[in-house]
């Protein structure tokens, strides 16, 4: 990777300013120690309690997007982090563990026999809209019930951008008690870009004073810091006229992200991001496979639609419009690559594949640019993920991070597979068998159904799933739940 | 099935029988590994394409797809042709010094697509509605087709080579559309299969909204009169034997020697449409469209023997209120309908993602293997042209596909195209074009 | 018992009706009591426009008119609509008032009144209208010369929309902050007060000790020992302080399943009594809650109408899946008209033949839209002790073609062609 040094700091500065965004309004630069991420998968340290929640995928073929696949192996939850991926796995009450005392257990476990699917990590579309309401602060205005939230599930996203906010598809699962809902669960991040533009004499113009004042700013700032120790009267630098966006760009916290597609906007952005030191995020980039050399130099990242077509201005001698190797190009000239579909949200028009529901197949099109198969699930597993600031959380299976996950009856990217179940937190929100959308669609065959084993807390009996309490879909529901 | 009226080819070149393979199957996965070999260098440069060159080829793939009435996949294959024919298909053989032998690893060759309803003979959306008269049986796109237009050109490397370029729906009779191959440097002659091939009804919705006619023609009754009326017309002419150049090709129609595609969609349209042109005029008429819930009539379409060219919308959820997402391929294949077909109606669809309408097909509950009929034989038989393209058989135009896997998986990449035996598309890493 | 003589009315009588006697015994088919079944050949004592008492196959004393429609006849409590504008006509705002009263804009003299009172409707709960919190519902008699006349009850809820939005969930955890901020300025206010009387009684004992060293002083000036006074509450502050204690409920109005999460989300752990309004729509997808709020056993207010599942044709009936769930169901016309009353009962008798408990069904028009009104002990029962506002049906009361013979409010009749 190019730049490692400051990734890395852009990096770890981003992921302890997620915890803690910075409001404009009340500016305070950041420190730049190259502190690890810490706090994940500690909480596993903790005490069984009542509200102790153990989740359980077994028999699937866990491909935990960081290349790896491990065969018929379990993967365990507890409180919706991941606890553990691998064989030899103990699940905390499941039956084979019935020689401790049910009173003693105190908690559940949810066990689901995923045999001869594929586990992947719930897919991170890095754009979208109307998939979990009607929008603003999500934490306030989710409508857990929405059915492209459920759509949305259905189609292997768990996580997903709208607007500049880092979102999870956190849908509502009843359990027939009392509200059980986490409002603040929802939002990854809130603000992971701001917009910085290069399309206009003006805009760039405006564009450098910012970065300028932004960057003598921090030089500033940084020499106060240190002169404050020796002298503790010393003022602190002005803010005046400075851009505290520009300041988190320059500072690793948030990414810049430009709308561009001519090679010339490209070549600009590529050079005064260098010059400034930051990673840009090129949304579109349609000429970018003309310029890739100099993107990957800038350490870019591109938001990309492979299918978008465009035919290059026939009076230009040189290359340009749309090219379906856009995202190869890119990506072998060290690019990270998110890609999206044309229509952001979802698409029930009758004209299909061309949605965010089919995500899968807007990837497809870019491996038939001769994209490789592995950087094609990244872009939307991981790439967008380091992209939001939000790679510590999502976008891979791995011990501390949360359990999004979804199971497919096939190769993720093939365009028969469907997502059989899409887990979030630890939680089955979405079951292809409950839901009317697909259900009449190549059926779960008697013997594949995976029975979803529950063991309430102090019980040792597997009650009914508490489901969506729609009686149709219930009978659907194959309840052939059978004890290990 | 009355055939077209297209001379009769004579087999050509050696009659080798080839032996039927076991199961057809469109396996996932698209190979990465597949590459390129030729034996001798080839000629390629466009002048040569343009003047027709037909030099025997044989091509040799890992795998080949017949699409031939008993499914024959051969595994590795081999395909040779001769003078813009296919001379042999089978597996591997030897073939004569002179007769290049392109060796494609990975490659699947496939017959060529075949689409019924497109609109880019004019190189977009311009040109395909005259919207001063309700019916408008004289009018012919073939006088609006670029062969060398630039849609057409990324069609081919989608592995789409005939298409029938057809005037839009905007009134009730909207003209005759034209046959056409994807052949962008051949020009009109070298390119036209048939003009005037079919003609084009709109019989629902679009017309409905203007039909050209001031105030007339808004409603289904006076459509349904207008097309009666004209229909009565010609029917009289031919009985009278009477001359009228306006009602020339549509007595043809009446008379079964072209076809016609009847833009129609949702159940109620489907039906009427079925009634009025195979009952009541006994046309060879096809249903283009059928979307919305229209697949809820697909037994009684089936039953009457009509045949269904569907897309661009392959899927219903707000029609048929059944809260599912129905893929009407499905229920349309389900059903029994005889020749089930796919189309673009590009540019509502991009032409070259003609496949695409067959994976999601697939996705939403057809089979693949059948979509894949139904963007090669089945539209060449749903419109007589089955003597020419549609299936890899000996006698048959060399409109030949090969891809780097699956047919019909997005991510598998066209390599190279002939039509009529003519490279017309290869792939070249930098400058593939789709 | 104690039974005075008879007088004849002299009430004021419409010129349609004749009077009704003050003491009078109704015996009837079947009496639908709410809340204690149903009874057959019951016998309904009314006295001063009370029910004194009621049960099968009572006696009668001698010198008691009696009316008797046994068998013919089914009575009922008056039927009671908890959530009508009914002739109010303001429009309302999107913002927070709560200290506006609907009973603020009655006006006696609509038609509207009488026009439903006909129709067996004896109890009105009128809200006001508006989005945000556009204030307090009057519970109300349609009939009256003047506002004091009709009203039963003032501020019986306090409305409050609730949508999945920012903005409307500040709107209520502002209406409690404002109540924290008066329990706050009210203790800063005591204290101050106390400090001023203990520095007063200091002052005052000073100058006690002063006069006796230094000889006469002048009189003080601020010697008044005033009362405290508590600074003054805000509309907000005021409605939220009567929330927690009990004084005012709240009805949320919300329109969709997630509106609920979010409503107990901004409730946080604020205790107080509530209920909900749910206005049916074709798609309405509260069933993905009703566990939750059964669990919660509050009042749900909603039409009674068949739904459908979203995107299907498939029916629902939710007012039975919620009351299934526990939640304690309240039926309002499907539509506010006069029309809408006129059709109320069989509308709700359609939701029983679409499964809803039949006793839930005329409970969910009677008892259960009074109580909410805190009115239960008043109307919405045949209960001795109650209001005499019954209705009479040759027939069932929930079976379409079944009309309404007469209605008495307050033990007056004041519908139908009543001949003793």
């Amino acid at each position: 990777m190019r730049f490692p040094l400051h990734v890395k700091a852009a990096l770890a500065a981003g992921l302890l300013f997620a915890a803690a965004p910075l409001v404009r309004a009340s500016f305070t630069p950041p420190t730049f120690d190259d502190e690890e991420e810490s706090e994940e998968g500690e909480e596993s340290a903790e005490e069984d309690g009542p509200d102790t929640r153990y989740f359980a995928v077994v028999g699937a073929d866990i491909h935990t997007g960081t290349g790896e696949v491990l065969r018929g192996a379990t993967l365990l939850s507890k409180n919706g982090k991941i606890q553990a991926i691998g064989y030899d796995i103990e699940i905390p009450g499941r039956d084979f563990q019935a020689d401790v005392p049910s009173a003693e257990r105190g908690y559940t476990t949810e066990v689901l026999d995923a045999t001869g699917f594929r586990v992947y990590p719930g897919m991170v579309a890095i754009e979208s809209s109307g998939l979990l309401g009607t929008g603003g602060d999500f934490r306030d205005s989710i409508d857990p019930f929405d059915q492209n939230m459920v759509l949305g599930l259905g189609a292997g996203i768990t996580s997903t951008g709208q607007g500049s906010s880092a979102v999870k598809l956190k849908r509502y699962v009843s359990d027939g008690t009392d509200v059980d809902y986490d409002f603040d669960g929802v939002v990854l991040r809130d603000k992971w870009y701001t917009t910085m533009s290069y399309n206009s004499a003006n805009s760039r113009r405006s564009l450098r004073e910012d970065l300028e004042r932004a960057s003598q700013y921090i030089r500033e700032y940084r020499k106060w810091q240190e002169d404050v120790k020796s002298d503790k009267e010393l003022k602190e630098p002005s803010k005046k006229g400075v851009n505290g966006s520009v300041v988190e760009v320059l500072t690793g916290q948030i990414m810049a992200k430009f709308r561009a597609d001519s090679r010339e906007e490209l070549l600009g952005i590529a050079r005064i991001a260098q010059e400034y030191g930051f990673r840009p995020v090129i949304d579109g980039a349609r000429e970018g496979w003309t310029v890739a050399d100099e993107l990957g130099r800038a350490g870019a990242y591109a938001i990309v639609t492979p299918r978008e077509r465009r035919d290059k201005n026939e009076l230009l001698v040189r290359d340009g419009g749309s090219s379906i190797e856009n995202a190869a190009i890119l990506h072998a000239a060290g690019v990270q690559i998110a890609i999206k579909p044309g229509s952001r949200g979802v698409s029930l028009g009758g004209i299909t594949g061309r949605d965010i529901m089919h995500l899968p197949v807007e990837v497809g099109f870019a491996i038939r640019g001769g994209l490789p198969e592995e950087a094609a699930v990244a872009s939307v597993t991981t790439v967008p993920a380091r992209m939001m600031g939000v790679a510590h959380r999502v976008g891979t299976l791995a011990k501390g991070r949360d359990c999004d996950l979804i199971v497919t009856d096939g190769d993720l990217l093939h365009y028969q597979t469907f997502v059989q179940w899409a887990v979030v937190d630890g939680k089955v929100v979405y079951d292809k068998e409950a839901e009317l959308f697909f259900a009449h669609i190549r059926p779960r065959a008697e013997t594949e159904v995976a029975p979803l084993q529950r063991l309430d807390a102090g019980e040792n009996e597997e009650e009914e799933e508490g489901d969506e309490d729609d009686d149709d879909e219930k009978d659907k529901k194959k309840d052939d739940e059978d004890d290990d | 099935m009355v055939a077209l009226s297209f001379a009769s080819l004579a087999l050509a070149g050696v009659a080798l029988t080839s032996a039927p393979s076991d199961g057809v199957a469109l396996t996932s996965g698209s190979s990465s590994t597949a590459a390129l070999e030729r034996a001798p260098a080839r000629q390629d440069d466009a002048s040569a394409r343009a003047a027709g060159e037909r030099a025997s080829v044989a091509i040799v793939v890992d795998k080949l797809l017949t699409v031939d009435g008993d499914d024959r996949v051969h595994a590795p294959g081999m395909l040779l042709i001769e003078d813009g024919r296919i001379a042999y298909v089978g597996p591997p053989t030897e073939t004569p010094a002179d007769v290049e032998r392109v060796t494609i690893r990975g490659g699947w060759a496939a017959p060529g697509f075949v689409d019924l309803h497109t609109h880019i003979h004019s190189g977009g959306f311009g040109d395909v509605n005259d919207m001063c008269r309700t019916v408008n049986p004289e009018l012919r796109a073939g006088a609006a087709l670029r062969p060398g237009n630039r849609r057409i050109e990324v069609a081919v490397s989608g592995g789409v080579t005939t298409l029938f370029g057809i005037p839009g729906s905007g009134t009730n009779i909207s003209g005759f559309g034209v046959l056409y191959k994807a052949k962008p440097a051949d020009g009109y002659d070298g390119c036209v299969v048939a003009d005037p091939g079919g003609m084009k009804v709109a019989q629902d919705s679009n017309p409905q909204a203007r039909a050209g006619d001031f105030a007339f023609g808004n409603t289904r009754a006076s459509m349904g009169w207008a097309l009666e009326d004209v229909c009565d017309r010609a029917l009289g002419a031919t009985r009278e034997g009477r001359r009228d150049p306006s009602l020339e090709n549509l007595q043809k129609v009446l008379s079964g020697e072209l076809p016609v595609i009847i833009h129609t969609a949702g159940s109620e349209g489907v039906i009427n449409t079925a009634r009025m042109w195979k009952v009541k005029y006994g046309t060879r008429c096809f249903i283009s469209h059928g979307s919305f819930d229209g697949w809820k009539v697909a037994p009684a379409i089936a039953a009457l023997g009509v045949p269904v060219n569907h897309g661009p919308r392959t899927m219903d959820f707000y029609s048929s209120r059944n809260g599912r997402i129905n893929g009407s391929a499905a229920e349309f294949t389900a059903a029994g309908v005889p020749l089930f077909s796919l189309n673009t109606d590009s540019s509502v669809m991009p032409q070259e993602e003609f496949f695409l309408q067959a994976s999601m097909s697939a996705r939403l509950g057809a089979d693949p293997y059948q979509m894949l009929r139904a963007l090669t034989i089945h539209p060449a038989q749903t419109f007589g042209i089955d003597d020419r393209v549609g299936s890899l058989e000996v006698g048959k135009d060399a409109d030949v596909v090969v891809f780097d896997g699956d047919p019909i998986d997005p991510r598998s990449r066209v390599l190279r195209v002939w039509v009529d035996g003519a490279v017309q598309y290869e792939f070249v890493r930098g400058k593939q074009r789709f | 018992m104690t039974l005075c003589t008879l007088l004849l009315a002299a009430l004021p009588a419409t010129a349609a009706q004749p009077a009704t006697p003050d003491l009078l015994a109704i015996k009837v088919g079947k009496a639908e009591t709410i809340d204690q079944g149903t009874l057959e050949h019951a016998v309904i004592l009314i006295e001063d426009g009370k029910i004194v008492m009621i049960g099968e196959d009572l006696p009668i004393e001698r010198g008691i008119p009696v009316l008797d429609r046994d068998p013919e006849w089914t009575v009922m409590p008056g039927l009671v609509n908890a959530y009508s504008r009914g002739p109010l006509d303001s429009r309302g705002g999107n913002d927070a008032n709560p200290g506006l009263r609907a009973s603020d804009e009655l006006y006696p003299g609509e038609d509207f009144y009488g026009d439903v009172l006909e129709l067996g409707v004896t109890t009105l709960g009128l809200y006001p209208a508006g989005n945000g919190i556009p204030g307090r519902a009057v519970a109300v008699r349609p009939r009256g010369d003047t506002a004091e006349e009709m009203i039963l009850r003032d501020d019986v809820y306090l409305k409050i929309r609730m949508r999945s939005s920012g903005s409307d969930k500040k709107m209520l955890r502002k209406g409690f902050e404002d109540a924290d901020g008066w329990i706050e300025d009210e203790q800063k206010a005591r204290e101050k007060w106390e400090k001023e009387q203990e520095k007063k009684k200091k002052s005052k004992k000073k100058k006690d000790d002063d006069k006796s060293v230094a000889g006469p002083a002048t009189p003080s000036l601020d010697d008044d020992d005033g009362e405290y006074t508590p600074p003054e509450k805000d509309a907000s502050a005021e409605a939220f302080l009567q929330l927690r204690s009990g004084e005012l409920t709240a009805l949320f109005a919300i329109s969709q399943a997630s509106d609920y999460l979010h409503l107990i989300d901004a409730i946080g752990d604020e205790e107080f009594q509530w209920d909900l309004r749910v206005p049916v729509t074709s798609e309405l997808n509260i069933f993905y809650v009703k566990e939750e709020i059964g669990a919660r056993g509050c009042r749900v207010m909603i039409e009674p109408q068949l739904s459908q599942h979203p995107n299907t044709l498939r029916l629902r009936n939710l007012p039975m899946e919620l009351s299934d769930a526990g939640a304690k169901l309240v039926l309002v016309p499907r539509s506010d008209s006069v029309w809408g009353h006129e059709e109320w009962l069989h509308n709700t008798g359609e939701m029983v033949g679409y499964g809803l408990d039949r006793e839930v069904a005329l409970r969910a028009v009677t008892l259960e839209p009074a109580e909410l009104l805190g009115v239960g002990d008043r109307v919405g029962s045949l209960t001795p002790g109650k209001d005499a506002n019954l209705i009479f049906f040759e027939g069932d009361p929930l079976e379409p073609g079944t009309r309404v013979e007469a209605v008495m409010l307050e033990g007056e009749f004041v519908a139908g062609e009543v001949k003793l």
